[in-house]
Order: C-alpha cells, then sequence, then structure tokens
C-alpha cells in the first residue's frame, strides 16, 4: 500500500517535469533560424506554395495553439510527422530504440562489472598503488572525448590489425537482418537460430561496446571509489572494527552499506547515456535512435526532434523509477520516510 | 643596489616555498597547474611556435604522414596540422575562459539570491534546474547552437548557460546554511541594505565550493565545444579548432591517414585532463578533509 501510494507520488511529479521538457523543445526548434518550410518547398517555391506548406503543417498558428495541439496527440500517442521522412515520428523511434539499446546496455553492464569492483577496490587502501593508478585511469576516461577514441581504435583495430568488420551499420552486408522480434540482432540471431547473423552482430558491436564501457566505467570508478571510502570511515564500521569483527566480514558489510548509493549513481549516469550514445552511433554508422536525433537536430526536422528530446526525457523518467524500486527493495526505511 | 636586493632575495624562496607546498600538498593540482600553463603559453605564443600560419597551405605537401618537414603531418587541404594543433589551444581558452566568467557571473548571483530570499525565487530556479537536468546537455547545446546559428560567440553562450545552473545550486546550499549564522544576523541588525548582505558578507562565504568546481567545468566547456565542431556545428573547419580538425580528419581514418585526427584529439585529451587535475587538486586544498575521505 505504502508502495503504491510513493510511486503514484513519484509518477505525479514527473507529469510537470515532462510537460516542461516538451515545452522546452517545442520552443528550442522554434527560436532558431532553421525554417523546414523553405527546405521542403525548395528555392524554387512560390509565396503561394510555402503559404500552403505552412498551412498544412499547422505553423501558421499561434504559438500555444500548436503547442496545446501537439500535448493533445500527445496523449493519443502521436507524435506527429517526420518532414524529411514524411513517416510518424513514433514509427522511426520505436524501430530505432533497439538498435541503440543494445549497445547501450551491453556497455552499462561492462562498464559496471568493471567500474564497481576496481573503485571498491581502489577504496580499501586509500592512496595506494592500486588507487593512484585507477584514479588516474578513470580521470583519462574523463578526458578523452568518445569520438576520437572511437575513430583511433578503428584505425588500430580495422584499419591495421584487420580484426574488426568495417564501421558501417550493425551487420555485414551480406547478410540478412533476422526476423524481428526484440529489434536486436544479437538476441533475434539467437532466437531463430541463424549462428551467422549471430556471429556478424556481435563483431560489429564488439568494437562500439568496448569503447562505451570504458567511458562509462570512469566516472563509476570514481564514485564507487568515494562512497565505500565513506562507508569505510563510517562509525558503525569503525565500531564493528573496534569490536574485533573479522576483516572479511567488515567488508561484506560495509559493500551491503555502498551498495545503495553506487546503484543511484549507476542509474543516474545511465539517464544521461542515450544521448552520449549518438556520437558512437555516428561514427559506426549504427542507424539507431542516437543518429537519427542527431540528424533530425542538423536538419531542423521539428517534430522528430521533439520526439527525440521527449525519447530521451521519459527514458531517464523510466530509469530513476526503476531506481527508486531498486533502492526501495534493498533499503525499505530510507525512501519511504522521505 | 643591496637595498633592493635582499627583499628579492627573501621573497624568491618564499614564493617557491609556497609553490612546493602546493605542490607537496597536491600533486594533482600541480601537474594540472602545469598542464594547463603550458597550454596556456602555446596559445599566447602560438604565432612564435608554429612554423605555418594555421590555414597556410602549402603546395607541395598533401596529406604528409609525420616528419622532420611536418611534425604532425599535413591534411587534406595542405595545412600543417601542428601548426594548426598550436593555434587551436587559442581556440580552447578563448571558449573556456569567457565561458566560465558568464557560468560565474549568471550562476553565482542566482544562488546567492535564491538561497538567502528562498520562496518562490527560491522555487523557480529549483524547478529550471530539474527541467535543465533531465535534458541531456549535449543534445541541448546541439540544438540551441544549430538554431540559433554557428557562431564562436553563440557556442560560449550557450556553454555559459547551460552551466550556470550548477553554479546557482553549489552557492545557493552554501547559502541556505550560512543564512542563519550570527554574522548575517548581525550584518541585518546594522541596518545593511539586502545586496549588501548579498555580495558583502555571504559571497566569500559560499563562493569557496565554487571556485574549486571552475575549472572541472572549464575542462567541460572544452569538451563540449570540440564535440560540437565535431558533430559539424559550431566553429567550421577550415577554423583550427581541435573538434573541427577531429571531423575533417574521421574521413581520412579508414584509408589509413591518422595523423590529420589524432594529434588535435591529444591535444585535446591533455587540456581537458589539465584542467580536471587541476579541478580534483583544487578542491584537495580548498578542503583537505576531503581527501582523507575521498568524497
Amino acid at each position: 500500500m505504502k508502495v503504491g501510494r510513493f510511486l503514484l507520488r513519484r509518477l505525479l511529479l514527473v507529469v510537470p517535469i515532462l510537460l516542461g521538457i516538451t515545452l522546452l523543445a517545442f520552443m528550442l526548434v522554434r527560436i532558431g533560424d532553421q525554417d523546414p518550410v523553405a527546405m521542403l518547398a525548395g528555392p524554387m517555391a512560390t509565396e503561394e506554395s510555402i503559404a500552403l506548406i505552412k498551412h498544412e503543417l499547422g505553423l501558421d498558428r499561434p504559438f500555444w495553439v500548436q503547442f496545446f495541439v501537439y500535448v493533445g496527440n500527445l496523449l493519443h500517442g502521436d507524435l506527429g510527422q517526420s518532414w524529411q521522412a514524411s513517416t510518424p515520428v513514433m514509427e522511426e523511434i520505436l524501430s530505432r530504440l533497439p538498435a541503440s539499446l543494445e549497445i547501450l546496455l551491453l556497455s552499462m553492464f561492462f562498464g559496471a562489472s568493471v567500474g564497481v569492483p576496481v573503485g571498491v577496490r581502489a577504496a580499501q587502501r586509500p592512496n595506494g598503488i592500486f588507487d593512484q593508478v585507477s584514479r588516474f585511469v578513470s580521470l583519462l576516461g574523463f578526458s578523452v572525448p568518445t569520438y576520437w577514441i572511437a575513430l583511433m581504435s578503428i584505425f588500430v583495430v580495422f584499419f591495421l590489425l584487420r580484426w574488426a568488420p568495417p564501421p558501417l551499420g550493425r551487420l555485414s552486408l551480406i547478410l540478412l537482418p533476422p526476423p524481428e522480434v526484440t529489434g536486436s540482432y544479437l538476441l533475434d540471431g539467437l532466437m531463430s537460430g541463424n549462428f551467422d547473423v549471430v556471429r556478424s552482430a556481435a563483431s560489429h558491436l564488439a568494437l562500439p561496446v568496448i569503447i562505451f564501457s570504458v567511458i562509462i566505467a570512469a566516472p563509476i570508478i570514481k564514485h564507487s571509489r568515494a562512497i565505500t571510502l565513506e562507508v569505510l570511515s563510517s562509525d558503525y564500521i569503525r565500531y564493528a572494527r573496534a569490536c574485533g569483527v573479522r576483516p572479511r566480514i567488515v567488508r561484506r558489510i560495509a559493500l551491503r552499506n555502498a551498495l545503495v548509493p553506487v546503484i543511484t549513481f549507476i542509474g543516474t549516469e545511465l539517464t544521461g547515456l542515450l544521448a552520449a550514445v549518438s556520437l558512437i552511433e555516428l561514427i559506426f554508422a549504427w542507424g539507431g535512435l542516437g543518429q537519427w536525433g542527431l540528424n533530425a537536430i542538423l536538419n531542423g526536422d521539428f517534430a522528430a526532434v521533439q520526439g527525440y528530446v521527449l525519447v530521451l526525457a521519459v527514458f531517464s523518467v523510466a530509469v530513476f523509477l526503476v531506481i527508486d524500486l531498486l533502492v526501495l527493495i534493498l533499503e525499505p526505511r530510507a525512501t519511504l520516510r522521505s | 643596489m643591496t637595498d633592493t636586493a635582499i627583499p628579492d632575495a627573501t621573497a624568491q624562496p618564499a614564493i617557491l616555498n609556497r609553490g612546493l607546498g602546493i605542490g607537496r600538498r597536491s600533486p594533482t593540482f600541480a601537474v594540472g597547474l602545469t598542464v594547463v600553463g603550458a597550454f596556456a603559453l602555446l596559445a599566447i605564443f602560438a604565432d612564435v611556435a608554429a612554423p605555418f600560419g594555421p590555414i597556410e597551405t602549402i603546395a607541395t605537401a598533401v596529406l604528409q604522414p609525420p616528419g622532420p618537414d611536418h611534425w604532425f603531418g599535413t591534411d587534406g587541404n595542405a595545412m600543417d596540422v601542428f601548426s594548426r594543433v598550436v593555434f587551436g589551444a587559442r581556440f580552447a581558452f578563448g571558449i573556456a575562459v569567457p565561458a566560465a566568467i558568464l557560468m560565474l557571473l549568471i550562476g553565482v548571483p542566482l544562488g546567492l539570491v535564491a538561497g538567502y530570499q528562498g520562496g518562490i525565487v527560491d522555487e523557480i530556479l529549483l524547478r529550471i534546474i530539474d527541467v535543465l537536468r533531465a535534458f541531456p546537455t549535449i543534445v541541448l547545446a546541439l540544438a540551441v547552437v544549430a538554431a540559433t546559428g554557428q557562431s564562436l560567440i553563440n557556442v560560449v553562450l550557450v556553454i555559459g548557460f547551460l552551466d550556470a545552473p550548477i553554479f546557482a545550486r553549489l552557492v545557493r546550499s552554501e547559502v541556505l546554511v550560512l543564512r542563519s549564522g550570527g554574522f548575517v544576523k548581525a550584518a541585518v541588525a546594522a541596518g545593511n541594505p539586502t545586496w549588501r548582505i548579498l555580495f558583502v558578507h555571504l559571497l566569500p562565504n559560499a563562493i569557496r565550493g565554487a571556485t574549486a568546481m571552475i575549472a572541472v567545468r572549464m575542462a567541460w566547456a572544452v569538451r563540449i565545444s570540440a564535440t560540437l565542431a565535431f558533430i559539424g556545428v559550431g566553429i567550421q573547419a577550415p577554423t583550427p579548432e581541435w573538434g573541427a580538425m577531429i571531423r575533417q580528419g574521421a574521413e581520412y581514418i579508414i584509408s589509413g591517414e591518422w595523423w590529420i585526427a589524432a594529434f588535435p584529439g591529444l591535444a585535446l585529451v591533455g587540456i581537458v585532463l589539465g584542467f580536471n587535475l587541476l579541478g580534483d587538486g583544487a578542491q584537495d586544498l580548498l578542503d583537505p578533509r576531503r581527501k582523507a575521505t575521498g568524497k
């Protein structure tokens, strides 16, 4: 009961934030000097045809009318039409999202399963050699631009070593995509038993996932180190040590208490990554949501940009909700009280 | 002669000692300062350090690999990559410094007012921060720069405005604690106007966390401006900006001409790492407890 009420309150809080983001995205595409009507009409267009297109798109109406019509359609799951591709934005997003999530979730998994242990280990002996090295590596991960390290690895792994396939999409050109169930070529290939597809998809995924995992691991190392250090210097751990509890058990108590803040941090990081993955997608010609969103922004495709921004926001809201639930399970006191 | 020599002789080691002291207390800070300082010198003396002009074409040298004539090779436009990397330092500082000033000028007063007055001002500020936080900065920056036209000034403005809330929140949380302090009550009782309490009494006490943050946010400013240029908005080729240069080099990667993208990227990594080390070290120096607890 309490959990239900807590969730309801969280969901209600989300509504104004989502509205604010929609409004911001709506204004954002309209403030500039990008004119999709002129692009659509072409250079030979007459005044009349421009006015006609404007009318058809509803752009001749006042800003607030446009906004409320958009929000009204949104409630029916209609995100409008992409003017570039003249397809429904919702359809484009749903068909591209799996490709992005495939890289994102795999990288998150690897990044977290390397980053957390390294951070925890570094905190065991602060300023020791392991700590110094991991601190420097994590700072390096913070400072290296994703797109640059991706380009450099393509040069080494594709051009010099010939280990990776050319950075052109998700699957070898001679293979047909497997029948779509999840949208992930890896999973769909496994399900349909087509192991050529699985192998090709995995080899195309390897490089982007490795690069993205490293980028993701850097802040995770830093924060799990800080969190562990804080727990280790807390009163209850000092007390446990003073009582002569064995180090192995002290460590277990510490880890259990560091778990919640570490999970919270990983979640907060995850929210920004759906946008960050777009740079990786751009370089590997991945054709996912991120690459599509970048193009929409560059081309002034209003409805597509709005849809992209909204998906990013909904994604981060959903992640926060999942984290809240996880924390609720792991530590019922803390969340329900606040 | 001797009159002036004596104070000089004592002043020199004092400064040196102080410098060494900082270096000993936070090697991170010292390394960061050295790296950023080196890049700053490069930016200032770019004309002297670079053998060629930043957009000077050398007709006989297209796509030359690194060698004795061209240390970092030449690009597809027959321009010397080393010279362009050197001149690129000017763009890095030219964006990071004004953007940092802008962040402080907007963020700090906002945080002061919101923290001290509370109420509706505070509420509005918090809601704006909420929305901005849920909005990935790279997408926001990209959309604004793409929409408002592609100039250096727009890039600086966007970065400054996007980061201002971070400083506002830092200062606000400090002020929230400070405002009930005795010195503020005394200042109010003595009849100080509100602006004086804010900027003379609260500001010096609340600014500490923000100063340590500046270098970290400058690192971010350099990164994000280069990212924008790489995607193709903001600064455009052949301007010798590192992100734009990596964009130029990207198309040569598959055919093996690695140096066009590699060297500007290395410079970018260097300066961003320098700023990050500087920021990390500054936090250690300003809050010695932090180093012990690692917070």
